[in-house]
């Protein structure tokens, strides 16, 4: 097993199969998120950082946007099942000891936001030999950089004020998305013989 | 690579040297890992000792809980790995973040150190202290973990420890870089929010205490090590020279030497701390020498000490 993606061809590009199956969950995931962000976007906002909010939809489908044109796809049966489980998997799951169910679903919500942008870091993936001039690879490390700002508008909901009275339901809403999206990649990059961090202990 | 549980929570740690040796446990500063120990590792085990280091939660290969990190329980996650050492004599060094973490054991379970040593240190957070902290927590979310450590190294390290690793920079970042994930890390530096000073609670440290402050840092100024050193009895502060924050990667050497000397003085009951400013060695072995009489070790030229 391997920590990175590769072997890169001589041009520092990684292998198409790769970046597809990657490229296929990360669109899955920030695909869904956008689709559940402009749903329960207020229409009209109440608090100042809510406007991150509107940001975030927006780089969402950027984010798949940017991966549409800078992945070099390739056929691949074995997306047809995974993408059917990560769809699956990314549905809304109100959290469990909040009466209120939107504010239930927004809890969730956030917690997938912060697992999708915490959780996942692309750009770790990449050999030192990655080409900075391979779109690809470019494309995953902004994805990632953009993650850390995106991530903002999750956490300062999630640990505000207004969730205090529910903190362990918010606490064990997050961790559940954590451990959820985290089995999901880990078992994706199994598949390309990649295996990160302490999971390889 | 063992692991301790705290709650739902995993501790990386690693325990090196014979079973049975009077121990040093190291705690990491923020961005680190426990790897960055790995010259105190076989310098202390070469000396005799035994040596524990762990990442603490929200580090490395320890858990990272998504939302909240307290501090009393980095402190409880410390407490498990010395009650995993078992009996003998234990003595505890943490540098910056990892030296407020220890602090805060040796208040709360002080009675089962034989020695403390605090590098880069601080109870409190002065104004310039908690302004710089906000200002790298906001470069951390601006920029992610690179633009810190672009922010820290500079500060924390000195040009000539720099200059020749300025064409590749990028390698030394990567692996802390790797490692260290931006909520995490965020967490830690959010487990300051609610943060009190431990200065009113320092006396109750009893414990020999050497403090370790490069003279030239300028994140942790020696004014937040006197703090200690006036607070803690059995104190002794010495001053590291030419060295910034980070001296513990920049002169692994003198510092891991001036541990095992101090440990050893402590067991062979010669230490006494009489709350003396000291200046160490150049390099290792060398005579630690006392602060010159009659000035005044918290400025940066030479101005006579003021009558008590």
């Amino acid at each position: 097993m391997s920590q990175f993606l590769g072997p890169l061809d001589s041009t520092g590009r990684v292998p198409p199969l790769q970046q597809t199956r990657v490229a296929s969950f990360l669109t899955s995931l920030h695909g869904a998120l956008a689709r559940q962000l402009a749903v329960a976007l207020p229409r009209q906002f109440n608090a100042g950082w809510q406007t991150e909010l509107n940001a975030q939809l927006h780089r969402e489908i950027e984010i798949v946007s940017l991966l549409m044109r800078a992945t070099s796809w390739v056929p691949d049966l074995m997306l047809t099942y995974q993408a059917l489980s990560w769809e699956t998997a990314w549905l809304p799951k109100p959290t469990s000891g909040v009466a209120d169910q939107r504010l239930a679903t927004t809890i969730d919500i956030a917690a997938l936001g912060h697992a999708a942008h915490g959780a996942i870091r692309p750009a770790a993936l990449l050999p030192v030999e990655a080409s900075a001039e391979d779109p690809f690879v470019v494309a995953l490390r902004r994805i990632e950089f953009e993650s850390s700002r995106l991530i903002q508008a999750q956490i300062h909901f999630l640990k505000g004020d207004n969730l205090k009275p529910f903190r362990d339901a918010v606490s064990a809403a997050v961790n559940d998305r954590h451990e959820q999206v985290r089995t999901l990649w880990a078992d994706l990059l199994g598949t390309l013989g990649i295996q990160r961090g302490a999971d390889n202990e | 690579m063992p692991f301790l549980s705290h709650g739902s929570h995993r501790i990386r740690y690693e325990l090196d040297g014979p079973r049975d040796a009077p121990a040093y446990v190291l705690v990491n500063g923020l961005t680190q890992y426990s790897e960055l120990w790995a010259a105190y590792r076989d310098a202390l085990t070469a000396r005799g000792f035994r040596v524990a280091t762990f990442d603490l939660l929200g580090q490395g290969a320890s858990a990272k809980p998504e939302l909240f990190i307290s501090q009393d329980d980095q402190v409880e996650s410390l407490r498990l790995l010395i009650d995993e050492i078992g009996h003998g004599p234990i003595f505890l060094g943490g540098i910056s973040f990892g030296a407020l973490i220890a602090l805060r054991y040796a208040i709360a379970h002080g009675d089962r150190l034989s020695g403390l040593v605090p590098m880069s240190a601080f109870a409190e957070l002065s104004p310039q202290l908690a302004l710089l902290g906000n200002a790298l927590r906001t470069g951390l979310i601006l920029g992610g973990t690179s633009y810190l450590q672009d922010l820290l190294l500079p500060m924390n390290l000195s040009d000539s420890w720099l200059k020749p690793l300025l064409g590749k920079l990028d390698a030394v970042k990567r692996q802390g870089w790797l490692v260290n994930d931006v909520y995490a890390l965020q967490n830690l530096m959010e487990s300051f929010l609610d943060f009190q000073p431990l200065t009113p609670q320092l006396s109750q440290i009893k414990t020999p205490t050497m403090i370790l402050n490069g003279e030239f840092d300028f994140l942790t100024p020696r004014a937040l090590h006197e703090t200690l050193r006036v607070q803690i009895a059995d104190s002794a502060l010495v001053i590291i020279p030419n060295a910034y924050h980070a001296f513990t990667l920049e002169k692994a050497a003198l510092t891991a030497d001036l541990l095992a000397r101090f440990a050893e003085d402590v067991l062979a009951v010669r230490w006494r701390g009489n709350r003396a400013v000291l200046i160490a060695p150049d390099e290792p072995g060398g005579d630690i020498m006392p602060f010159p009489a009659g000035f005044d070790h918290l400025r940066a030229i030479p101005v006579p000490r003021a009558a008590p």
